[in-house]
């Protein structure tokens, strides 16, 4: 080995641990502001998302109010970037090693992650909300009761198809609980009615074949009276295979969330409704749960550990106001 | 031409059974329907084809989709630029990564696997990053002129297959009768002999990253508008696989020197009758990849089978022959 080639090593070594170093230095400065009143007794608390999308925008301005309101409150608020329980562990084992007291989190895999909860819930208060974990240890969930928020679909669906019908359903993964729980309620309210399900199609978050999906509904089934799409870019992603296929009048769309795109069809009367959530308030009053409940005031957790936050039908009446408020929320004006 | 042949021949099998048992599959609809979808997908599949000919891989497709949607929407809706400027602007930075990759890949001797993985990371974090992991869309804006050339239809046939079939016919021109062409193949054939037969190969490699760049840009215009939203967390996610398949089953050898237009262009058919056919038939959503998987393997395999016992036959006629004239 030529004498020079030895350095090289330690070289790279080097520029990494100052690489390193200086992305520490980053972090810690960031943080600085927000940080540095942490140690006189402040309730340091996070919010834990699944993944990455517009919901926990509106999410995390809740989040914000509640720090901005609450006295004595930090909040940090983290998004594992590919949307699996290997990743939130990840991200909730940094947490613990930096001293948090509190955590609200959606859990990606509410059964198989019952261990790791009940494991951060010996180092903090653990709150779960969007996505429940019942047979951990954790104090509450806040979040959408999703199988009322299927049935509320269900009910949209009878109410828009009078005379009944064939519907598909469409989701990005059915094993998700959130999309199991819409999907039961949908089909306890569509029971014994004459509107009946066909089948479900899956697209695994990916919004070309999510409208290939459609696409290929409507091919396949031409008496095809409606359409219910589970996951949020599901609306738009039906809305806009109909409108390639010239069915606007046929189909009747039910969708959830508030897309740009779900709202501009409702609007224009192609999406006969939506059902939105309330995730601001997932934001806001999980922060606020968790403040009081570490001042000591027990009693802001039911007996039922559940706290739900109604789900709303928009449909092209409420549109426009509804429209306002989501953009105020989202900073747009 | 043998190896597409087989390949070809279960296409056709399986648009056959399809449209047998679902005579949907034939309607003008659907097979617009299809149409979209492999000329969308064909695009991206050329220039990947191109750099496994080369002998190399680029993984960053899909991220690369996702950070060019989104800066499309920015540059449209939020800095209203015109739509020449944002598609150009669009094609030339896809052209700049691929640029950087090639050189990475030429000058820094550095593996294609390594440089395309970390774009496929980087640029899927910057797309994130540069969205706060917002969803960017087109909104009911017209953009009518650009929309009608990423996604409409001339004279019924949509425009990605129409774009798909330009560029396939100029890069298959360029593939197998040009001088590049041939530079192409000898370099990811053995590129040291390439070398000392005077071909420059590292240019050569790098310009079929850009070309990939380009090709990949044209595609991820026409998925943005297909989806009229770009998640920056999912667009395109695992879609250089889809392009890495229909090279690979279109004949390109992953260890370089072999490939042509027309295979992966029936590569990436196959791929998407695929889809097609698991939504038509019924078939739950989640044996999705399972038929996909199984169909490409058996069809595979009887492909081989095939040519290994041809192959066993003429070398034993060769035989018989030689022996007959000994005799």
């Amino acid at each position: 080995m030529r004498p020079e080639n030895s350095f090289r090593p330690m070289i790279l070594l080097c520029v990494i641990t100052l690489l390193l170093a200086g992305c520490q230095q980053g972090i810690h400065s960031g943080g600085g502001g927000v940080g540095a009143g942490g140690a006189g007794g402040k309730h340091k608390l996070a919010f834990v998302t699944n993944n990455a999308s517009d919901f926990w925008t509106i999410a995390r301005k809740g989040t914000e109010k509640a720090a901005a309101e609450i006295p004595g409150i930090e909040v940090e608020f983290r998004i594992p970037s590919d949307g699996t329980a290997a990743e939130q562990q990840r991200v909730i084992d940094d947490l613990l090693a930096k001293g948090i007291h509190g955590i609200a989190i959606s859990p990606v895999d509410p059964v198989n992650q019952t261990q790791m909860l009940n494991r951060a819930s010996s180092g903090a208060l653990v709150v779960t909300q969007d996505s429940d974990a019942p047979q951990s240890n954790r104090v509450c969930y806040i979040g959408t009761d999703n199988v009322a928020a299927g049935r509320q679909a269900g009910e949209l669906l009878k109410e828009a198809l009078p005379q009944g019908g064939k519907i598909m359903v469409f989701v990005g993964v059915l094993d998700a609980a959130n999309a199991q729980q819409r999907y039961q309620g949908l089909k306890e309210a569509l029971n014994g009615s004459n509107v009946q399900i066909i089948d479900v199609r899956t697209d695994n978050t990916d919004r070309v074949r999510a409208k290939s999906n459609a696409a290929d509904t409507l091919v396949n089934n031409p008496d095809i009276a409606g359409m219910v799409g589970l996951w949020s870019y599901n609306g738009p992603a039906i809305l806009s295979a109909v409108k390639e296929a010239n069915k606007v009048d046929k189909v009747k769309i039910v969708a959830f969330d508030e897309e740009d795109p779900t709202l501009a069809g409702i609007k224009e009367g192609a999406i006969y409704a939506t059902v939105v959530q309330q995730p601001f308030e997932f934001g806001y009053r999980s922060m606020e749960l968790m403040a009081k409940y570490l001042n000591g005031d027990k009693s802001v957790v039911p007996a039922t550990k559940q706290i739900f936050v109604p789900t709303i039908a928009v449909k092209r009446a409420d549109v426009d106001a509804f429209q306002q408020k989501i953009n105020q929320l989202r900073g747009r004006s | 031409m043998k190896k597409e042949l087989g390949i070809f021949i279960l296409l056709i099998v399986l648009c056959i059974i399809v449209s047998i048992i679902n005579p949907n599959f034939l309607l003008s609809i659907n097979l617009q329907n299809l149409a979209r979808q492999i000329g969308a997908f064909g695009i991206f599949s050329i220039g990947l084809g191109l750099v496994i000919i080369t002998g190399g891989i680029e993984l960053s497709v899909g991220s690369m989709m996702a950070l060019l949607g989104v800066l499309l929407s920015m540059t449209l809706t939020e800095y209203g630029y015109g739509a020449a400027v944002a598609v150009l602007a669009s094609i030339g930075l896809a052209m700049g990564l691929g640029l950087g990759h090639g050189l990475l890949i030429t000058r820094l001797n550095m593996q294609p696997f390594i440089v395309t993985l970390c774009g496929l990371l980087f640029y899927r974090g910057l797309a994130r990053f540069v969205t706060d992991d917002e969803t960017k869309g087109f909104g009911a804006a017209d953009y009518e002129s650009l929309r009608f050339i990423a996604n409409g239809n001339l004279f019924g046939v949509p425009m990605p297959f129409v774009l798909l079939l330009v560029i396939a016919a100029i890069t298959w021109l360029v593939l197998h009768r040009s001088v590049y062409g041939r530079y192409l193949f000898a370099t990811g054939r053995n590129s040291e002999a390439a070398r000392y037969a005077g071909i420059d190969t590292k240019r050569i490699i790098t310009l079929t990253y850009v070309i990939s760049g380009a090709l990949t840009a044209i595609s991820g215009i026409i998925f943005a508008f297909y989806t009229n939203s770009v998640s920056p967390a999912n667009h395109g996610n695992a879609y250089e696989l889809y392009g890495i398949a229909a090279a690979v089953l279109g004949g390109c050898s992953l260890r370089g020197g072999e490939g042509s237009v027309v295979g992966i262009l029936i590569g990436t058919a196959l791929l998407q009758v695929l889809r097609n056919l698991v939504n038509l038939l019924g078939i739950p959503s989640s044996l999705d990849f399972a038929v996909m998987g199984a169909v490409i393997l058996i069809g595979v395999m009887a492909d081989q089978i095939f040519t290994e016992r041809r192959n066993r036959r003429q070398v034993a006629l060769m035989r018989e022959l030689s022996a007959r004239e000994a005799k």
